[in-house]
């Protein structure tokens, strides 16, 4: 923390990594952890953790919020703006110039064939996760109930999602799940 | 379609601010992460009808495959795709800006406290309902492909060797996608 090149060498790595990270940001978290805790010691492994529940579980973007407190514990504010603009920044850029080219060739039958090969894995890796999510989250057999609940409304009415929310938050604050 | 080909060629081009309020709604209701997805779909496709539901799809999955946060992913695509780079600013800046300034006032606070049982029993709540609104998601982007049984059966593998084999996520990408679509060139190449 004394190395007056620690802010410049954190946001390097961070647009590195996030230039790089595949699948979102938690596939990358092992390095950072390892460049943060490891390499540099920053901040123990503790802090780190109690970085990552909190991001977790607050509203917003958590991968961008919780390296803005990775850069905060280096740099104070300024290292985490730094940090926020090196997640972000980099894969932005990468968006913005894969979708021009996906659009312009919209009716290209090569783009028809790549749609149909990978919607469907994408959708399969999404149930996926909120499969996974589920496990995590229905720690009882009220919990399950509520899960499948909010998808079963979803796939038939046009209820908004923040009504299951509320209720899912307030069952789960009223200690029945 | 067609309808929001010809709103947009009458000149009545999405507002700059309707981008920035809309993306910035996806953030703050995107709680626990991987919500923004559901947010994004419900207001980009169902409540504004910016763009189609199969658009979404390709969107979601084009930002699936490329690096970084892949729901900033979908705000860059659909500010793209409706106000070009100046578009893509505004959702991005929606997206980011004041969420992060809540976020991470909040967090710093809540880095100093104890966790109360009594909040982590609603983060628990939330978590379950959340799930079950990213699964409804994914099966509702999926429907357009349900007349394909190859899309069926690579949505089937993508899932289970996620879920039951718990292989990477990335592995399940790059082997699957590649598959996948080649199966998709052949049955096109048939087609023809």
């Amino acid at each position: 923390m004394s190395d007056p090149s620690a802010p410049l060498a954190l946001t390097m790595h961070l647009a590195l990594v996030s230039s790089i990270s595949f699948g979102g940001f938690p596939t990358v978290l092992p390095d950072v952890r390892n460049f943060v805790v490891g390499t540099h010691r920053w901040m123990t492994d503790q802090d780190f953790a109690n970085i990552f529940a909190m991001a977790r579980s607050i509203p917003g973007p958590n991968m961008i919020l919780m390296m803005s407190f990775v850069g905060w514990k280096v740099w104070g504010f300024p290292g985490a703006v730094a940090s926020a603009f090196a997640t972000f920044g980099p894969p932005c850029t990468i968006y913005f110039a894969s979708y021009r080219l996906w659009d312009r060739f919209r009716d290209a039958p090569w783009q028809q064939i790549v749609r149909l090969g990978l919607v469907p894995v994408v959708m399969g890796l999404m149930i996926a996760s909120g499969t996974v999510m589920a496990r995590a989250a229905d720690t009882s057999w009220p919990a399950v109930v509520v899960t499948i609940a909010a998808a079963a409304i979803t796939l038939g009415t046009r209820l908004s999602p923040m009504w299951m929310l509320l209720v899912g938050g307030a069952l789960g604050g009223l200690g029945l799940l | 379609m067609t309808e929001m080909a010809q709103r947009r060629e009458l000149g009545q081009a999405v507002p700059l601010a309707a981008l920035f309020t809309a993306f910035l709604a996806v953030s703050l209701y995107g709680v626990g992460g991987g919500g923004g997805v559901v947010w994004a779909r419900r207001i980009a496709v169902e409540n504004r009808r910016w763009i189609s539901n199969r658009e979404f799809a390709d969107i979601v999955s084009l930002c699936q495959v490329m690096p970084g946060p892949n729901i900033v992913g979908i705000a860059v695509c659909v500010g793209a795709k409706m106000r070009g780079t100046i578009g893509t600013i505004a959702a991005v800046s929606g997206f980011l800006v004041i969420p992060w300034a809540i976020g991470f006032s909040v967090g710093l606070l809540f880095l100093e406290y104890v966790h109360l049982l009594v909040v982590r029993n609603i983060l628990g709540g939330i978590a379950a309902t959340a799930a079950g609104l990213l699964i409804a998601t994914g099966i509702r982007l999926l429907l357009p492909h349900r007349q394909r049984p190859a899309a069926l059966l690579f949505a089937g593998l993508a899932f289970g060797l996620i879920t039951f084999a718990k292989l990477p996520l990335l592995a399940v990408l790059f082997v699957l996608v590649p598959v996948s679509t080649a199966i998709a060139g052949i049955e096109k190449g048939r087609a023809r």
